[in-house]
């Protein structure tokens, strides 16, 4: 009697080591705007927020120092400088436009400037001002609220990577 | 026992011992397969498998080994296994939304995770190695991770100076500060100003006993169900310093009982001579007059109006002192007219300066504001308010105090209640256990309870003090990064060494200037030294920048530089002695060490260099996009139309070498220019002079829309 007790109790004693061993968790729920460092209204609809990570949120820092006043409709101070521009600067969120320049392009405009690209004079280098981080985060901010959305370029398939 | 049970015993003995042996044999084997099985293995793997489908498999497993990674920082308490699973954190390549999480690299900051760790920043469970215990507050570990958008409350535990690179954190402890939490509250890196709330040594003097009792029931700020804050029935964005205290009726009329008596400073009425009165009383045009002059000395810098504009009611004009739309049937007239010739006389540690007027001009603007800013209704359901009783003006004194009331307002002779509210220097560490949660239906965590707590303080105690504040989102979230960022003391030296502590910024001036400066109170708008307001330029260098002339004639008659700026300098009827004191201070101390205008010999500049300048600034560089020279150019630097009277050469050589170098956070880009180019262009805007003509036409529209979504 004793014996089969002891067998059942050594029996068990796996089970208790299995029992132990997966807990389920719930996944969290994730809040889109509680994961992001910060967030902009979509320029065209106010009620769809744009959620921000780290380097894009310091782009929205910068472009609101410095860029706002000719990439924008209105700025922080009221009037934006943009009508008195020709050629129109174009708006930061114009999807149609900025979509197809690639990152490197705009890094290299913001930097260098207008007439080193061949554009207009009117936009000046940023590149003595701005670290080359910063420029970098204002076009991950540009990428964010684009309109129509920006999709990356397809990433070029490595010679080495099986067929 | 016979032989033959010794044998049966031994045989069931032998039986017992092989099962239990197989026995011990599966669970031996179980261990290695659960070992196998653990989550971050399972992640290691998966990492392998992601990293095999990646071009750049090989940078992104250089570093990988099967087992547990760890960084270990001893002095800074820091046992992060955190790289277990986030394996890319690192690798540059990994930045893009379309990487799996937790696969994903961490955004470009200042700082190396390989010095500071993660849960410096992001808190959790550094040495756990279950996602679970990791991240979540558990019984043994009650720190659950902090959701990102409150992660910059991490920053500003060790960077007690503002960051530009956490604008949440830093709106967060100016919305603390401006709504006077520190009145009551102990909080870390925000001081005690010298003045909170009105000091009501005499406000018996000012209003009446029924405009205390609405105040007090209801702020003129009233939300509606739907969290829209109403300023006077106009709705604004603006958060209301004055928050709603939960009082009964009766503390009702004590409260205003007792202060309708307080009268410790008698106003002496001032007499505006009859001659002045009987030649503008009758005249028809005295108010639209008032309310000329009302405008042009600039009150709505700092005060807003309601102004109707195409059917739609908006606050206009700034915050820094009280919205004054219905002003004039708040205060008593003789007491404005006061009031208007000398602030510091009812209250010393006023912001409003002192205005050098003219009897006509205070009989025209105090007229203006007691016939127009009125509203008849204003105190309608307010009951009729006799004197009050004894008792009623004893139980109002013992309120002003037990309410915390004199927390923030001072009354002579009556002393607040030492630390009134709970220290919260310490806030942002304290575990879920150490709260009260009270009823209230939030989960039980340190945001939670936060958030909760400031909403509706009662909601987690029944029994709190605390009055009701009303929040907009993005101002809540920011008090609660601010809140989350105050943890105290750091635990361990090699912490306590990396805390940036905030500048001093104090600027005590002395002598004639000292006077002038504060009679105008050119703090509130203007920074010295870092001293100072920032809605107006920063005056630091001024003596460098400015030319003394320019600055005399400035100070007598402002107008404004940059067209894009709505706000603006006040008249305020300065005497010629002041403004010369003003200037002579100015340009004498107040100069950048590198930039000395004296030592600039201004003959050097001749017209051929001039007119290459003007070339360089038209096309090479197309100045115009951004400055205005006539009547043409862009918005968005200074108006250049004076230059030459206003600005010194030697400051246009130092700022077209080097903006940032002289203002931090200036816009005007650094260019490439040479030194001829930089001569020329100097030349150029030495020769740019316009007679001082006071533009009187900008409008203050717009002046409240703030950063946030400006591009819309």
């Amino acid at each position: 009697m004793r014996t089969r007790n002891l067998t059942f109790a050594l029996a068990l004693l796996p089970l208790a080591f299995v029992s132990g061993c997966r807990k389920q968790t719930a996944g969290a729920k994730a809040d889109p705007l509680l994961a992001a460092y910060d967030s902009e209204p979509d320029w065209a609809d106010s009620t769809k927020i744009v959620p921000l990570g780290y380097q894009e949120a310091q782009g929205k820092r910068i472009f609101y120092q410095y860029c706002v006043w000719c990439h924008a409709d209105s700025t922080p101070a009221g009037p934006s400088n943009r009508s008195n521009l020709k050629p129109v600067p174009p708006l930061l969120n114009d999807g149609a436009t900025l979509n197809t320049e690639s990152d490197e392009y705009l890094q290299n405009i913001i930097t260098l400037g207008g007439s080193a690209m061949g554009k207009s004079a009117m936009m000046p280098p940023y590149g003595r001002t701005l670290s080359a981080g910063e420029i970098r985060s204002v076009i991950a901010f540009t990428r964010a609220i684009a309109q129509p959305p920006y999709q990356p370029p397809g990433r070029p398939g490595s010679q080495y990577s099986a067929k | 026992m016979s032989a033959e049970e010794m044998g049966k015993v031994t045989n069931r003995t032998r039986f017992v011992f092989a099962v239990s042996s197989l026995i011990f044999l599966a669970v031996l084997a179980i261990s290695p397969l659960k070992d196998y099985g653990r989550e971050w293995k399972q992640y290691k793997r998966s990492y392998l498998r992601f990293a095999q489908g990646r071009p750049d498999t090989k940078r992104l497993t250089a570093d990988y080994s099967p087992n547990i990674d760890q960084i270990w920082l001893p002095g800074m308490n820091v046992v992060d296994r955190c790289t277990t699973c986030h394996q890319g954190i690192t690798q540059a390549t990994l930045g893009d939304k379309s990487v799996p999480q937790p696969f994903r690299a961490h955004p470009p900051i200042p700082h190396n995770v390989r010095d500071w760790g993660c849960t410096i920043c992001h808190r959790g469970q550094g040495p756990a190695t279950e996602v679970a215990e990791a991240h979540e507050s558990t019984l043994a570990w009650e720190q659950p991770a902090l959701p990102t958008h409150f992660i910059q409350a991490s920053c500003g535990t060790c960077h007690l100076a503002d960051l530009p690179q956490t604008p949440q954190l830093t709106k967060g402890r100016q919305v603390l500060a401006e709504l006077n939490c520190q009145g009551c509250h102990k909080m870390q890196g925000i001081e005690r100003p010298a003045m909170l709330g009105p000091d009501l040594s005499s406000v018996g003097t000012k209003v009446s006993r029924e405009w205390i009792y609405k105040w007090l029931k209801e702020p003129r700020t009233i939300v509606d169900k739907d969290g829209n804050v109403t300023v006077n029935g106009v709705e604004t964005e603006e958060e209301p310093r004055m928050p709603k205290f939960r009082l009964t009726e009766t503390e009702l009329r004590a409260l205003s009982g007792y202060l309708s008596l307080q009268k410790a400073k008698p106003i002496t009425p001032y007499k505006i001579p009859p001659g002045v009165v009987a030649a503008w009383s009758k005249n028809p045009e005295l108010i639209s007059q008032g309310e000329l002059r009302f405008r042009q000395m600039f009150c709505s810098t700092c005060h807003s109006l309601a102004v109707t504009r195409a059917g739609e009611t908006k606050l206009i004009g700034g915050d820094i002192g009280p919205e004054l739309t219905k002003v004039g049937s708040k205060v008593n007239s003789d007491w404005l007219v006061t009031w208007l010739r000398d602030p510091e006389s009812y209250l010393p540690h006023t912001r409003m300066p002192r205005y050098g007027w003219s009897d006509e001009d205070l009989y025209k603007v105090s007229q203006y504001i007691t016939t127009k800013l009125v509203d008849s209704d204003l105190l309608t359901n307010i009951p009729k308010l006799d004197p009050p009783a004894d008792e009623e003006v004893q139980l109002g004194r013992r309120l002003f105090t037990e309410k915390g009331c004199a927390s923030c307002h001072v009354i002579e002779g009556l002393n607040p209640q030492k630390d009134f509210g709970p220290d919260l220097t310490a806030l942002g560490g304290k575990n879920a256990s150490e709260l009260e949660f009270g009823a209230a239906k939030i989960q039980h965590n340190l945001v939670s309870y936060i958030q909760a707590k400031l909403q509706d303080p009662v909601s987690v105690n029944p029994a709190a003090r605390m009055p009701q504040y009303d929040w907009n989102q993005a101002d809540l979230d920011a008090v609660t990064a601010a809140l989350l960022s105050m943890k105290g003391a750091p635990p361990t030296s090699a912490l306590q060494n990396l805390v940036v502590p905030r500048k001093d910024t104090a600027f005590h001036p002395t002598g004639s200037f000292a006077e002038v400066y504060e009679r105008y109170k050119c703090y509130t708008c203007h920074k010295f030294n870092g001293y100072g307001g920032d809605l107006a330029p920063d005056l630091t260098y001024e003596g460098s920048r400015a030319q003394r002339q320019w600055i005399v004639e400035f100070l007598k008659n402002p107008q404004t530089l940059r067209p894009t700026l709505i706000l603006r300098m006040p008249q305020l009827n300065m005497s010629d002695k002041d403004a010369s004191t003003l200037a002579d201070y100015l340009s004498m101390v107040m100069q950048h060490p590198a930039v000395n205008p004296a030592a600039l010999d201004t003959k050097q500049f001749t017209p051929a260099m001039a007119s290459l300048g003007k070339q360089l600034y038209e096309v090479k560089y197309q100045c115009q996009s951004c400055h205005t020279i006539g009547s043409s150019g862009g918005y968005v630097g200074p108006n250049l139309n004076n230059a030459g009277a206003w600005l010194t050469p030697a400051w246009i050589e130092a700022w077209l070498k080097n903006p940032q170098a002289l203002v931090p956070d200036s816009i005007e880009p650094r260019r490439n220019f040479t030194d001829e180019e930089i001569k020329a262009l100097t030349a150029y805007l030495m020769t740019l002079r316009a007679g001082i003509k006071p533009q009187k036409t900008a409008s203050i529209s717009g002046a409240r829309s703030s950063a946030q979504g400006a591009g819309r």
